[in-house]
């Protein structure tokens, strides 16, 4: 019973740091028609633009607002600089994969030309513990989740009760529709690039705190992760992601304690593609 | 939502292209049949630059910078200066071959390839040997004990050694009941079962075997059934940002505290102790941490030339990080100091600089033969070389004793950190100890 509480307290963590990446990727996705692969590779440039700052002397929690202002501009960049010039051309979904792959590798490897190739941590104090039975979560772990729920409250008020959400809403949904019916889309998409890029320099800081030591590639698998969260969920779908992502940071970590941890992944994917293969718009995607 | 079925295929692609693929990014070349007069002879440290074992390359490029300049400095090698590349393998076989295939291609006056550790030795070194190209490789592997490759030496010992000298660690610091914590790496997993072996000879208990994937980004769960399992101490190998990871979650976890950790000589790099001082708080990590290293000296001629040759280059070396002075005690920086040092000397001995040629020489300079004058720098040997005398090195490493695969190995010391990062010698593992441990 102690471990089961303590691995639903660790899956809980694992689930909002995956909420707010999955959160932000999905709505991205969305709205704007590009498949970000390059959401990971920003969120580590954002960690690590945090840890310099951190390093430099600054509070970490200062450095997270910087990083989460920065990844902003920079996905908004990113967006008017390479993806909007391609999708201009013509290109492909498939071909806008291949450009978001390239841009993540171009990101995540200067990130290490830069940066080095070992691992790093930020200077902070995990404060003390709180435990309830078997459940234990740090000062720091407990804030992340914080953040989680207040990221998911805002994406809802954003969403159904301001302008600008439901212009993403209708974007997401039929963007020459929405054109005709008077939305701005372009400054809509614009707008979505720097919401989502801000949720991901989030993702990144905290993914980073999380997880105590970090290096340029550390966002690798934690994609794949962002991924599932977001096809269990109903790509494009803000709730979805979020009840995705709670889905996959439960499995992973109960099923490592009861079964070797090597097969905690194992276990998540099984789970999606059951769940794919049963509704394969994914947990809320048929309401879209 | 928008896209079909064959388009999430190939993002499914794409993304496992980005979490397995990696960089190749090195450059190297064709294998050295006597290079022209006077031309630049290249040394490639082949090994992880990037990837959960980064620390690794910079470490041995560390000594190749030092030892190189040390040649240089004392004229070169019949002619030649010698100069270091790096070759990144990302620490996976998969992108180790076509490294090394590219650095045949490219790199014109390829005299000897150090490096290649357990990540990608078993891939690499057939290829290597292939080009009848020397090298000296970091890997512990047991399969090679046995395999006669020509251009294939060894001064690291079998890694089962190794895990015999963990558990004798721990019989030293009368621990009793023992968690392992390995990375799933290939380097990672061979300490495993002679580990288990090793533990139940000496009657110690196992409590728990978790098995860390390099690319997970917590280990809160293994680190909980670490600590249910109420060990003395963890026998740990998993480098990267993983050991680090799990060091600061078992901190978390057990209210603060730490469980005594040994690990391997892996741990012994300024990388490794920065990230887990950083992970956990220098004086947290010091106060209960051993490892078992190969016995390398910290006296005498040997190390004044390798220490005045490796500090010499400090700030010099790209990717090093840390307290430059913990690569005087990593095993890679003094065993490929040591290689690099046999290898220009047997091209000296062989006037030759083509491994098929000065490869045999590294064995009679090793091993040295009878008369032999006894030398303990590049420099000094060099000259009694020149002076037509027989030579037998001995570098920071210690004597040399090749066997018919190419293989010497040393004897194991205890080492432990300090809370600025320097490592101390608390304690030194005779033979009869590892011999009592294996099956």
């Amino acid at each position: 019973m102690t471990i089961f509480l303590a691995s639903v307290g660790f899956g809980l963590v694992t689930a909002s740091v995956l909420a707010v990446a999955a959160v932000g990727f999905t709505l991205q996705f969305g709205v704007t028609d590009v498949l970000n692969l390059a959401y990971g590779a920003v969120m580590i440039a954002g960690a690590y633009l945090a840890y310099v700052l951190n390093q430099a002397g600054l509070n970490i929690w200062v450095g997270l607002v910087i990083a989460v202002a920065a990844c902003s501009a920079g996905s908004v960049l990113l967006n008017s600089g390479i993806y909007t010039p391609f999708q201009r051309r013509g290109a492909s979904p498939i071909t806008m994969v291949i450009v978001s792959l390239g841009m993540t590798l171009i990101i995540e490897f200067g990130t290490q030309a830069i940066a080095g190739g070992t691992s790093v941590s930020y200077t902070m104090a995990q404060g003390p513990s709180v435990r309830a039975g078997g459940l234990v979560l740090t000062t720091v772990q407990l804030i992340v989740i914080g953040l989680s729920v207040l990221v998911m409250l805002g994406t809802h008020v954003l969403l159904r009760y301001t302008r600008l959400g439901k212009a993403m809403r209708a974007t997401a949904a039929n963007k020459t529709l929405a054109r005709n019916c008077g939305i701005r889309a372009y400054r809509v998409i614009t707008l979505t690039w720097a919401i989502t890029g801000a949720l991901c320099g989030l993702a990144g800081v905290i993914f980073a705190m999380d997880a105590g030591s970090f290096d340029a590639t550390s966002t690798d698998l934690f994609l794949i992760l962002i991924l599932a969260a977001t096809f269990l969920g109903g790509p494009g779908q803000a709730y979805g992601a979020m009840l995705g992502a709670v889905v996959i940071g439960l499995a992973t970590e109960i099923s490592a304690a009861y079964i070797t941890p090597s097969y905690k992944y194992v276990v998540a994917f099984v789970a999606l593609l059951l769940m794919l293969g049963i509704r394969p718009t994914g947990l809320l995607g048929a309401r879209a | 939502m928008k896209f079909t079925t064959p388009v999430i295929g190939i993002v499914a692609l794409a993304v496992a292209v980005l979490t397995a693929c990696s960089s190749a990014s090195s450059n190297s070349s064709g294998s050295t049949t006597g290079a022209a007069s006077g031309s630049t002879l290249t040394i490639a440290d082949v090994a992880p630059f990037s990837g959960p074992d980064a620390a690794l390359g910079p470490t041995y490029l560390a000594s190749c910078y030092g030892a190189t300049t040390a040649i240089n400095n004392a004229g070169g090698v019949l002619g030649h200066k010698l100069t270091c590349k790096s070759v990144d393998t990302r620490g996976d076989p998969a992108d180790a071959v076509p490294a090394v295939n590219q650095m045949f291609a490219s790199t014109p006056n390829l005299a000897l390839v150090i490096g290649c550790t357990s990540d990608e030795a078993a891939s690499v070194a057939p290829v290597i040997n292939a080009h009848k190209m020397a090298m000296f490789c970091m890997t512990g592997q047991s399969e090679f004990d046995a395999v006669k490759f020509p251009y294939f030496y060894r001064l690291v010992p079998p890694d089962l050694e190794e895990s015999y000298a963990m558990v004798a660690i721990a019989q030293e610091l009368h621990y009793n009941k023992i968690a392992l914590a390995f990375g799933n790496d290939i380097g990672s997993q061979t300490f495993i079962q002679p580990a288990i072996a090793a533990i139940k000879k000496a009657g110690m208990t196992m409590t728990t075997n978790q098995t860390l994937d390099l690319n997970a980004t917590t280990f809160r769960t293994e680190a909980e059934a670490i600590i249910q399992s109420h060990p003395d101490a963890i026998m740990t190998e998993a480098l990267g940002s993983a050991d680090p990871t799990l060091f600061s979650e078992i901190k978390q976890l057990n209210g603060g505290k730490m469980i005594p950790i040994i690990g391997t000589s892996a741990a012994i790099s300024p990388a490794f102790f920065k990230s887990a001082a950083a992970a956990v708080g220098a004086s947290t990590f010091t106060s209960d941490f051993h490892a078992d290293n190969l016995v390398v000296e910290s006296n005498g001629p040997a190390y004044q030339a390798f220490s005045s040759a490796l500090l010499s280059q400090q700030g010099k070396v790209p990717g090093a990080t840390g307290d430059f002075t913990t690569y005087l005690s990593a095993p890679g920086g003094v065993h490929l100091y040591d290689g690099i040092n046999l290898a220009a000397l047997a091209m000296i001995m062989a006037n030759s600089t083509s491994p098929s040629v000065y490869g045999p020489d590294i064995v009679k300079i090793g091993n040295g033969v009878s008369g032999a004058t006894v030398c303990y720098s590049f420099a000094a040997c060099a000259a009694s070389l020149k002076a037509g005398k027989a030579i037998r090195y001995e570098g920071p490493g210690g004597p040399t004793n090749f066997d018919a695969y190419h293989d010497s190995t040393g004897i194991f010391q205890v080492d432990t950190y300090s809370d600025n990062g320097a490592v101390n010698v608390v304690g030194n593992l005779t033979a009869d100890q590892l011999r009592a441990l294996s099956s």
